[in-house]
């Protein structure tokens, strides 16, 4: 069973590891950030994997992912000194919902369209949901610094 | 007034282009080259205007005005004074180069710090500008493990994966096709795209090797779906850029709505040519 989940987990770490890396390629990020990038999104995604195996709602499992991902992205930019749009963009692929588009258009066209508006639906709520865990996690990271900049500033004076 | 106009004139008689301009223009152009670069390659706005105006000010000029939208970049320097110009210019929409956006970063961080000088600036810019730095090969290569590794994640087979893997490689040549027909805007691209990745993913599907339709189709649509648009519009908003937000955020409607309707019209292709009995 724990052996189960582990591999599970392993098979999802590897290919969004690589699923990632690619689209930090396709995006031409800096061939040295590559790792940095597949860190980035590869966390994200395990993030919103657990949440979603301990049975959260997808919607709060989108939001928490992407704001523990958007505070990964803040906290390599210290150390990498990148601008963070470089770690964000490609890390944020697994968790845009290209299935809940792909879901809409085919449940539309295949004679369903009850199915394709909850489906449409469910997409613009998880679109929502990373729109709030980006700003969420911005603002997390924004206040930290704002308040060590000024602990810093008392620390001189 | 009129003496700021036979000022202006003078200067232009007396300097032709390339010869000698005045200090404040050619920091201008360099920060208007700088700005230009970063939007293009898809900086979000404050981070340009943040950019734009560092630089100006570590030339030495404090009177200054910066205004950017998504695709236009308005520098101010000295104004209201007799020597004040302005530069305008259009930056059409580009595609996202990170690698550029994170070396004009370190060369307006360099120039700030003073490391180098402004000529050095300049012509690193230029380099950045003018340089490609990738192969067809190796982004049909990326396109391909991209779409293979969000079929796994998304809940396909390895199977799925490497049917995953041949549709992306496929679908950065159909896109790099229709770009060769000059400018052709990204929606009929992307619902070519789309109908492409819905196609073939029908036909591996029919091959009868067990293979899902949805995985095949979702792994291969991923290089469209507008996950940069999201992220830049919601990061425009935050920052209050909401001209420049709205106009990311209407993208990524439209983007998704044209990869809906490729793969629509691939699904019907799809019942038309096998008669309704394909296994979708």
């Amino acid at each position: 069973m724990i052996l189960q989940i582990v591999l599970r987990y392993s098979i999802h770490f590897i290919s969004a590891m690589m699923g990632v890396i690619a689209f930090s390629a396709i995006f031409h990020a800096p061939k040295s950030e590559y790792l940095a990038c597949g860190l980035t999104g590869t966390i994200g995604w395990l993030t919103y994997c657990v949440a979603r195996d301990l049975g959260t709602d997808v919607m709060i499992c989108n939001f928490i992912a992407t704001t523990v991902l958007t505070l990964i992205a803040r906290i390599i930019v210290i150390i990498r000194r990148n601008p963070i749009t470089v770690y964000l963009v490609p890390g944020i692929f697994p968790l845009v919902p290209g299935a809940g588009i792909y879901y809409t258009a085919y449940y539309m066209f295949t004679g369903y369209p009850q199915l394709a508006v909850t489906k449409g639906i469910e997409t613009i709520e998880v679109a929502g949901a990373i729109t709030m865990g980006i700003i969420f996690g911005s603002f997390i990271a924004y206040e930290y610094f704002r308040q060590q900049r000024e602990f810093r500033r008392l620390m001189k004076d | 007034m009129e003496e700021f106009e036979n000022k202006g004139k003078k200067i232009r008689e007396d300097d032709p282009v390339g010869k000698q301009i005045p200090d404040h223009v050619g920091v201008m152009q360099l920060a208007s080259l700088m700005g230009e670069i970063l939007l293009s390659n898809g900086a979000e706005i404050y981070r340009v205007m943040d950019t734009v105006q560092r630089v100006i000010k570590a030339c030495g000029y404090e009177n200054h005005s910066v205004y950017v939208l998504s695709n236009g970049i308005f520098i101010t320097i000295n104004e209201g004074g007799p020597d004040a110009c302005t530069s305008v210019k259009h930056v059409p929409i580009g595609s996202v180069n990170l690698e550029k956006l994170a070396r004009v970063n370190q060369i307006s961080r360099n120039l700030c710090n003073g490391y180098i000088t402004r000529e050095m600036a300049f012509a690193g810019l230029q380099e950045i500008k003018q340089k490609v730095n990738y192969t067809d090969l190796g982004m049909a290569l990326a396109y391909a493990f991209g779409s293979a590794g969000f079929d796994i994640i998304l809940g396909g087979t390895l199977f799925d994966s490497i049917a995953a893997f041949l549709i992306g490689f496929g679908l950065y040549y159909v896109l790099k096709f229709l770009s060769g027909y000059g400018h052709v805007s990204r929606f009929p691209s992307n619902i070519a795209g789309a109908l492409f990745v819905t196609v073939f993913a029908g036909a591996f599907a029919a091959s009868e090797l067990g293979l899902s339709f949805n995985n095949m189709v979702i792994g291969g649509i991923m290089p469209l779906v507008p996950g940069y648009a999201i992220t830049t519009s919601i990061r425009d908003l935050f920052n209050g850029d909401y001209l420049s937000g709205i106009i990311h955020l209407l993208d990524a409607f439209l983007t998704a709505a044209c990869i809906a309707v490729g793969v629509g019209v691939g699904i019907m292709i799809i019942n038309y040519v096998g008669g309704g009995t394909m296994p979708l």
